[in-house]
């Protein structure tokens, strides 16, 4: 058990270079793609918000959420929706999407999820852009409690690698792993308080079952950094939960990635 | 004095599963498990340089996987000293990228350094003779072209063990050539060299040892020039032979291959 996550995490440590690399000319190459190249990194996550914002901002008329302007508070959890959801479909990929090379060549295969999850952290970045534009607007500035945020972002990344630890490799077993995976994104997104307040369903058993969600512990330490300020001690049993969750993912995936490490070629 | 081992293969097999999907097949007959190599033994010294012959579907290509440790053998052990690298012409080339982005974006997913490929970019330019196409897309490159990109930003490896699988069947006499002056060198420099084609002259020129595989195992392992002499034998007679003859030695290969009643576990069942 430990053998493995100590395997996972040298090797990523040690192809560092590799990692960053392979990040950026994916990221290279896809922009190169299209004509427009960046435009596109904005435009697509800012097409999408105001997708939403239009069905539940304007059409269901949704009011201030404790005080804040619908389309802020969105956005708020938003953000970070975006990017863990690329991540989760993209990282379950991340490795059959590579056969070709890692049939050719030697190659440490459990790097691929982390190449994704740091490939996704650019068009995060484009978004968190927009989203301080459009809060800047309405009267939201960057603050000092923002700066927790990056705490944030380290436990989205860590979070999105652990996952793409084992549903990368159970995606190598069967590519069914990825069709679930997709068709319960909606699910996902809609099961998650990102569009709605968790406070409308009350604090019954489905509110607690809907807390359980670790994406759920970053939507809602995404939205203290932006507008709550309650800092993370708030959210203790929160993190704990989310913590625990992540690291067991982590060994699991790892355990998974050594296990079928030189096998990967026979499961094609 | 004798040398130290470098690559030491202790009876391997290589199993692969051959599934029929279509309806007409018993059941028992579905799933049938057949020898990728048979049974394998030998041992590598450190700097001989070894030449791997046989005919298409003989196993080359998976003894170049389990050589360089991509694929892991089903039975046997394998003990290898040393860093081996197998040399992958096309493989992570991005067509939409540049030469000069793809030489980097290669030479990262090889596993070599920054520095390194810095160091190196200019003479795999030079030595792939793309010229001014450096600043192309690849997409645009023809085919030679590409082909002659990936070889030589894999010379630039640095391995004790090299493994070439076929490569020198891509571009022309003129850079075929060069590539074997290049490995020419890296055999002075007292590299080991496992070459695999089935093309006779480039082994008997460049190797001083020979492996003979033949319907997944070793029929030889020699010499280069017992075991050349050997091959080239067969192949006439192979294609003296008419076609109903051939085509009856092949199926006798074949059925020698497959396993039957092979014992699987659960856990295999299901992530085979």
């Amino acid at each position: 058990m430990f053998t493995s996550a100590k395997y996972v995490l040298s090797e990523n440590y040690q192809n560092f270079h590799r990692i960053v690399s392979i990040s950026k000319y994916e990221l290279l190459a896809d922009m190169r793609e299209s004509k427009l190249g960046v435009f596109w990194n904005f435009a697509n996550p800012a097409i999408q918000v105001l997708t939403y914002w239009f069905v539940f901002g304007y059409v269901f008329n949704r009011k201030d959420v404790q005080g804040i302007p619908y389309l802020v508070w969105m956005l708020g959890g938003m953000v970070v929706w975006f990017y863990v959801s690329p991540c989760i479909t993209d990282g379950c990929n991340s490795v059959y999407k590579k056969v070709n090379v890692i049939t050719k060549m030697k190659f440490p295969v459990s790097i691929l999820p982390m190449t994704v999850v740091l490939e996704k952290l650019f068009d995060h970045f484009c978004l968190m852009i927009i989203l301080i534009v459009i809060f800047v607007t309405q009267g939201y500035y960057p603050s000092v409690h923002w700066l927790g945020l990056i705490y944030y972002l380290f436990c989205t990344i860590i979070f999105s690698v652990s996952l793409s630890l084992t549903t990368s490799v159970l995606n190598m077993l069967a590519r069914d792993t990825r069709k679930l995976i997709l068709a319960c994104m909606r699910l996902l997104l809609y099961l998650t308080p990102i569009l709605w307040n968790i406070e409308r369903i009350g604090g019954g058993r489905v509110a607690k079952i809907i807390m359980c969600n670790p994406i759920y512990y970053l939507v809602q330490g995404y939205r203290d950094c932006f507008f709550y300020h309650k800092g993370f001690l708030a959210y203790g049993w929160p993190m704990a939960w989310f913590w625990g969750i992540t690291l067991a993912l982590f060994f699991f995936g790892s355990y998974m990635m050594y296990k079928f490490k030189t096998r990967f070629i026979d499961m094609i | 004095m004798e040398k130290e081992t470098a690559i030491k293969f202790e009876n391997v097999s290589k199993i692969y599963k051959l599934k029929r999907k279509d309806k007409d097949v018993q059941k028992d007959q579905k799933t049938q498990y057949f020898y990728a190599l048979k049974d394998i033994s030998f041992d590598v010294k450190k700097g001989q340089v070894l030449g791997i012959l046989g005919t298409n579907g003989s196993g080359k290509s998976t003894m170049a996987l389990v050589l360089s440790g991509i694929a892991s053998p089903d039975e046997g052990e394998i003990t290898v000293n040393g860093e081996q690298a197998l040399v992958a012409i096309n493989t992570g080339l991005n067509k939409e990228l540049t030469g000069l982005e793809n030489i980097k974006l290669k030479g990262a997913l090889l596993g070599l350094t920054e520095k390194r490929i810095g160091e190196i970019t200019e003479g795999v330019a030079e030595f792939a003779e793309i010229g001014d196409f450096l600043y192309q897309p690849v997409k645009k490159y023809s085919s030679g072209m590409k082909s002659r990109l990936g070889f030589s930003i894999n010379l630039c490896l640095d391995p004790d063990i090299l493994i070439i699988d076929e490569a020198l069947s891509v571009g022309d006499k003129g850079f075929a050539h060069k590539c074997l002056d290049r490995m020419k060198e890296l055999k002075e420099e007292g590299k080991t060299i496992i070459f695999i084609s089935h093309s006779l002259p480039q082994v008997r020129e460049f190797c001083d040892t020979a492996m003979w595989l033949e319907g997944g195992k070793m029929k030889e392992y020699g010499t280069i020039d017992e075991v050349c002499d050997h091959y080239a034998e067969y192949i006439e007679r192979y294609n003296t032979l008419t076609k109903a003859e051939k085509k009856a030695e092949r199926e006798e290969k074949f059925k020698d291959r497959i396993i039957k009643n092979r014992k699987v576990s659960l856990m295999d069942r299901l992530f085979g």
